[in-house]
């Protein structure tokens, strides 16, 4: 588009001309561009400049040339220089003035006019004036005299005030004027359009351009598009009509001015938005030019005009913004309509000018081998040819003295002068810039495959221009998608270029890895093409890869030199330093060798041999030999080379250096698309996993392809290889195995030789320190480094013991407490690991050899009833001392179940036979009721009980109270026994009771006890389970004892008899009431009467007990009958507090005998205070 | 005249491309069915512009080229027909009719036991067939 004149690419815009005044000519012409729509102002400082200007042109410089469709210049001569009407400036003072002044402005006018008439241009007067004050007659007069209409006549002020006002006024006045001239001269040339007053369509069609330049003028852009058309369709009339130039030059001048008219055409359908119909024209622009080539000679002018055709037509795609945003809802072609989505993307048109250009190029390179054989010696004839004044036409320039004249050219002479022109310019750059707009459009709208092959072609260019670097580049992303997508032959294609790039940059790996992708590629006879088009790689063909093949292997094994066409370099594989292909899971080279290793068992004994198959697979088209294959593991050690029997047999004991394992294979020649299976022994002596990694082929001296390995059972398919119609087998003899079998294997460790033996037996009870012995004892390994980890476990909930929430009572912040470890007998090493946690221990081993064992114990607490799982797991190395030796591991669990030992109760009971009235039980307080009450003063007795619950034998220690603070002390005495209690054994369900007694002094509303201690320990009746607990090891368990109530009780009955009785003998019964306070009592007493008794003494009474006094009553009783019998009740009342009370049956209880026993012992006596076991 | 015709599988892959030509352009038309698929994809993926060729395989008009004009059509199982044709004057009609002719051809050859879904179509007889359909192209529509 750039090559386009300034005045054709942008639309025109009026002009009109300023004269005189020309102080003002600034103002008024930066007025009138801002105008819209703008005008250009020509300011003339004076008259005579405008006549020069105007007439100028009434003289056309060189007749002698035969004319032509448009001249060259008429366009710009229009927007530049003719103007549309001229303003005629004057000064009120001048006008105004005296005679000589006024002849002055006449006689200007005169001029004017007379320049302006054969033009028509409009004329408009402005009268400058400073004041209000006019004269209408010399303001008539001037009218008159310039013959114009009176709203042609202007007055200027300049005022500052004024200016605006006038200044719109004279835009207004000028563009209408402006329109008017264009309107008319478009008219006039209408008129002999429509008249067909012309000889020749050569006028027709400059007729009707120039009434499409003035309509444009006007900003009529649809007359301007009608008669530009017109245009057009007279221009293609003219092909086969117009016989005024030579034939050549006759279709360059009509092809210029068809791509002028183009240009204008599409430039205003673009600009109004009509997207669809400017790719119509372009297209039938195209279709109509297409086939008018000219003769063999210029073809490649017709191919350069094409190709600028869809440059110019690109450019205003892709300016326009009209396109983009339409483009999303432009209809689907349809038959009437041929337009494909294509045809409105610039990139499409980009694409087709560098085809053209390429075409140009070819066909100029034919053009110029032509002429340089026919011409050689005519030169210099093609120096002085330059434009004509006829657009599209060339002219011999001939300088004759000062004077200038131009010639008609020959064909033959214009040939000449075409070819010299085109030899100067490289097509190269402009091909590689056209394609890569158009690649950055596709890519920029994801079309990769346009993409691709405008990059194609970008590299082909710079292969061609022998920019390799630029070339390879752009190559290696074509050949990604072609691989990708499987279009095998167009992947032939690239990379016989790449292969070629390769070669001339001396690049011997990357040469010889094309080469051999080229070699693998599935290209078979039945869709081979023969196209000499084929680029340096040849036809693809199976012929070719065979061919690529041979060239290869030559050269690995230094058999043959590759010369590369700069000759000086060859390219050969280096001799001291190998060279080395990588094939991993995605390269391209699969196809050459793919590995795939399956082990045959998916776990295996560490140390036990197992069987692995490594298959081979080449798609090259010829059998290779491989020399020596290296199998790599992750565990080196593991690592094997299979030697090719054949080839090298000897070498086996050169390679000694190496340590690893070296077979020995028959052969190892991979025929194409065949599997080459080898199964070797595998053993592993460490345990984990054991992958291959890759496998590493030699072939011949200096050439190496190391393959990743791929395990049969996730292998993908060979990616061109997979749609080709092929026989595939599997790569392992057994086809379950090539389904799951996989590269990598399990090592197990092996089996361990040591016991671990946790001793521990019976639950174990709340509070003790429990004593798990723990022995290792060594069987066939030794022990090294050995490390002991003790985990306690909650059977239940899993996890570590910590105290749930729901318990916060808690003695410790776990229930169950590893204390620690002990080891054997005074052995206290002190780099042994000790590390204990409450429930976690990690202890070391000390080294133990073959049969020796090794014990300690595991100490631990319970603090809360409950099973426990505790882990041990041994950690050893069997054989040396090394770090970094894989350990076995033992694990042993042992479930130990957590139990209370022993259950404490207690009560409280009242002296025998003596009560005391206690008010608060008669009428109990309801919040008081839980809390024992105790007489205050008064001795009551505490029984209490402990019962083994357990199911060992206990042996107790002793049993005591302890005050929890020291007001116990103060607030009531509490007596008991001597605290050691020798050795009271307690088997299981047995209950040790022991009694207390209290006395409350304090009258405090409750009384702390305080808590009980007992003291105990697991009876070893044998003395030969001591292991199991620690000899000394007392355990305290404690009952807390609630609290009590003291309370002074008013009245204290005792009721006195013998302990037993003899039947019929009679014996005394007292009752005895005791009044502690410092009130007289009143007391009703009542004496039931009983069938077993005769009583003497009064039934019923009532009593008067003096303060601090006593008051007996006595009765003689008589038993009636023998056995235990129920004594007369007594029941009392107090008045005072109204409060009735009867002794306990128990109490009123006595034992008759028959007949006076005779006891062996005679006078047993009855301690009160003693301890007894119940039972 | 048909130059060249393409079946394309549903990952871009060519399954059977023939040319029809004696000039050496063969290579050429292998681009020109590649560069292709690239609209197909577009209206595939774009059916808001193809609304009334909604759920129709014939896609139509694909690709204008300096010489060749590009026609496409897409099976239900995502099988791309490309055909090239350097006529420049080509009935719709011609053209559905023979790709509906195409398409059943290419049917049997896929219907055979021995073809693996997926792979290249090697069947003879299917490219005798073709080489019957693109001759008798331009013909048979009036029938």
């Amino acid at each position: 588009m750039e090559e386009y004149p300034e005045e054709l690419r942008s639309p025109p815009v009026r002009l009109v001309a300023l004269v005189g005044c020309p102080e003002l000519h600034g103002v008024i012409s930066s007025h009138l561009h801002t105008q819209q729509p703008p005008i250009n102002t020509l300011a003339l400082p004076d008259l005579s400049k405008l006549s020069l200007l105007i007439q100028n042109h009434h003289h056309p410089s060189n007749s002698s040339v035969g004319g032509g469709i448009l001249k060259r210049d008429w366009l710009v001569k229009h927007r530049t220089k003719i103007p549309a009407v001229v303003g005629a400036l004057f000064s009120w003072d001048h006008v105004s003035g005296d005679p000589a002044q006024w002849v002055q402005v006449c006689s200007d006018l005169d001029h004017l006019k007379a320049a302006i008439r054969p033009r028509n241009i409009k004329l408009l007067v402005v009268v400058l004036l400073h004041s209000e004050e006019t004269s209408e007659d010399r303001l008539l007069a001037l009218r008159k005299r310039a013959e114009i209409d009176a709203k042609y006549l202007l007055l200027f002020n300049p005022d500052p005030s004024q200016l605006n006002n006038s200044l719109q006024r004279l835009g207004d006045a000028l563009a209408e004027l402006a329109t008017t001239f264009y309107r008319d001269e478009g008219r006039r040339i209408k008129a002999r359009i429509e008249k067909k007053s012309f000889s020749s369509l050569d006028l027709q069609v400059r007729y009707c351009f120039k009434v499409g330049v003035y309509a444009e003028f006007r900003r009529d852009w649809v007359e301007a598009l009608r008669f530009y058309e017109d245009a057009y369709h007279a221009l293609r009339e003219m092909v086969s009509t117009s016989t005024r130039l030579p034939p050549i030059q006759r279709l360059l001048e009509i092809k210029t001015l068809a791509e002028h008219l183009h240009f204008k055409i599409s430039t205003l359908l673009l600009h109004g938005g009509k997207l669809i119909e400017a790719a119509t024209w372009f297209n039938r622009h195209i279709i109509s030019y297409k086939n008018l080539v000219g003769p063999p000679k210029v073809v490649f002018l017709h191919w350069e005009w094409l190709s600028r055709q869809f440059l110019v037509f690109a450019e205003l795609l892709d300016s326009s913004s009209a396109a983009l945003q339409s483009i999303s809802s432009l209809p689907v072609a349809t038959a009437e309509q041929p337009l494909t989505e294509w045809q409105f993307n610039p990139a499409f048109y980009y694409q087709s000018a560098a085809q053209y250009l390429k075409e140009k190029r070819s066909a100029l390179e034919f053009a110029v081998s032509i002429s340089e054989s026919f011409n050689e010696n005519d030169d210099g004839s093609a120096e002085s040819v330059v434009p004509s004044i006829y657009v599209g036409q060339f002219a011999r320039l001939l300088e004759q003295g000062d004077d200038l004249a131009t010639q008609f050219l020959t064909d033959e002479e214009y040939t000449h002068y075409a070819i010299a022109e085109g030899k100067r310019f490289q097509d190269s750059f402009e091909i590689i810039a056209f394609f890569k707009k158009a690649h950055e459009i596709y890519s920029g709208r994801k079309v990769q495959r346009m993409c691709s092959r405008c990059a194609f072609e970008i590299a082909r260019e710079y292969f061609c221009l022998g920019d390799f670097n630029n070339a390879k580049q752009f190559f290696d992303g074509v050949a990604n998608l072609y691989r990708q997508e499987g279009w095998v032959t167009l992947l032939w294609e690239v990379l016989g270029y790449l292969r070629e790039c390769s070669r001339k940059q001396g690049s011997v790996k990357e040469f010889i890895e094309f080469s051999l992708e080229m070699a693998a590629l599935p290209v078979s006879t039945t869709g081979t093409i023969q196209s000499s088009q084929c680029g340096p790689g040849g036809p693809a063909s199976l012929g070719q890869r065979e061919m690529i093949h041979r060239e290869i292997f030559a050269l690995l094994n230094g058999e043959s030199r590759l010369v590369s066409l700069e000759g000086s370099n060859d390219l050969k594989v280096p001799g001291d330093n190998n060279l080395h292909l990588e094939i991993d899971l995605v390269s391209p080279l699969r196809s050459v060798l793919l590995a795939s290793v399956a082990f045959h068992e998916q776990i295996i004994k560490s140390g036990v041999s197992s069987l692995v198959t490594l298959s081979l697979l080449s798609q090259l088209p010829l059998l290779i030999e491989i020399d020596q294959l290296e199998v790599q593991f992750n565990q080196s050690e593991c690592n094997f080379i299979i030697m090719n029997a054949q080839k090298c047999p000897l070498q086996a004991d050169s390679s000694g250096q190496h340590d690893h394992r070296m077979e020995s294979a028959p052969s190892l020649a991979l025929v194409t698309n065949k599997w080459l299976r080898l199964t070797y022994d595998i053993k592993s002596e460490q345990s984990g996993k054991l992958e291959c990694i890759s496998v590493i082929a030699k072939i011949g001296p200096h050439f190496t392809i190391c393959c990743r390995a791929e395990s049969p059972a996730s292998m993908d398919d060979l990616p061109l290889w997979k749609f080709e119609d092929r026989v595939e087998t599997y790569p392992t003899k057994d086809p379950a195995l090539s389904f799951s079998g996989q590269k990598a294997a399990q090592v197990e460790e092996p089996d361990p030789q040591v016991d671990v033996i946790l001793g521990a037996s019976g639950p174990a009870l709340v509070g003790e320190r429990f004593v798990v012995p723990v022995t290792i004892a060594s069987r066939d390994h030794a022990i090294y480094s050995g490390e002991m980890k003790i985990n306690l476990v909650d059977v239940k909930g899993g996890g570590l013991f910590s105290p749930r929430e729901s318990e916060p009572f808690s003695l410790d912040s776990h229930h169950v407490e590893l204390l620690g470890v002990v080891g054997p007998e005074g052995e206290d090493e002190p780099d042994k690991i000790k590390n204990i946690q409450q429930s976690f221990g990690l202890v070391s081993v000390p080294f133990l050899n073959i049969g020796e064992s090794w014990s300690c114990k595991l100490e631990i607490m319970w603090h809360r009833p409950k099973p426990v799982m505790l882990f041990v797991s041994l950690g050893y190395s069997p054989n040396t001392n090394e770090i970094n030796v894989q350990k076995v591991n033992i694990h042993k669990t042992l479930q130990v179940e957590g139990k209370n030992a022993i259950s404490i109760n207690h009560h409280f009971m009242l002296p025998f036979r003596r009560d005391s009235l206690l008010l608060s039980r008669m009428k109990p307080v309801p919040d008081l009721d839980q809390l024992a009450l105790l007489p205050l003063h008064e001795t009551t007795i505490l029984v209490v009980s402990a019962k083994n619950c357990s199911e060992v034998t206990l042996r107790l220690q002793s049993m005591s109270i302890e005050a929890d603070n020291d007001g116990t002390e103060k607030s009531c005495s509490i007596q008991h026994g001597g605290e050691d209690l020798g050795s009271a054994v307690l088997v299981p369900g047995e209950e040790f009771k022991k009694v207390f007694t209290i006395i409350p002094r304090a009258d405090a509303s409750k009384l702390i006890l305080g808590t009980v201690h007992l003291k105990w320990k697991r009876h070893s009746g044998v003395e030969g389970r001591s292991g199991l607990t620690l000899m000394d090891a007392q355990v305290l368990t404690k009952h807390k004892l609630p609290d009590v109530l003291a309370e002074f009780s008013p009245l204290i009955v005792s009721l006195d008899c013998p302990p037993y009785a003899i039947l019929g003998d009679p014996f005394m019964y007292s009752i005895k009431i005791r009044n502690q306070t410092e009130l007289l009592q009143e007391v009703k007493f009542a004496l039931a009467d009983s069938q077993s008794f005769v009583l003497s003494g009064s039934h019923n009474d009532t009593i008067f007990i003096l303060p601090k006094a006593e008051h007996i009553v006595y009765y003689k009783v008589v038993p009636l009958a023998s056995g235990s019998q129920q004594l007369p009740r007594i029941s009392l009342t107090s008045v005072r507090y109204s409060a009735r009370f009867q002794p306990s049956i128990a109490a009123s209880t006595v034992f008759i005998f028959p007949s006076k026993p005779h006891f062996k012992m005679a006078a047993t006596t009855v301690e009160r205070l003693e301890s007894v076991v119940a039972d | 005249m048909i130059v060249c015709v393409a079946v394309v599988g549903h990952q871009n892959n060519p399954l059977y491309i023939q040319s029809f030509t004696d000039a050496d352009d063969a290579l050429k038309l292998h681009h020109i069915v590649h560069c292709s698929l690239d609209v197909v994809d577009e209206r595939v993926n774009n059916p808001k512009r193809s609304g009334p060729t909604l759920n129709e395989t014939f896609l139509g008009l694909l690709y204008p080229t300096e010489n060749y004009k590009v026609y496409g059509y897409l099976t239900n199982t995502k099988v791309k027909f490309i055909l090239v044709t350097t006529d420049l004057d080509v009935r719709d009609v011609d053209v559905r009719n023979f790709f509906k002719r195409f398409h059943a051809a290419y049917a049997d050859a896929v219907s055979n036991p021995f073809h693996m879904p997926g792979k290249k179509i090697t069947s003879r007889t299917f490219a005798e067939r073709v080489s019957t359909i693109v001759k008798s192209f331009g013909f048979s529509s009036a029938g």
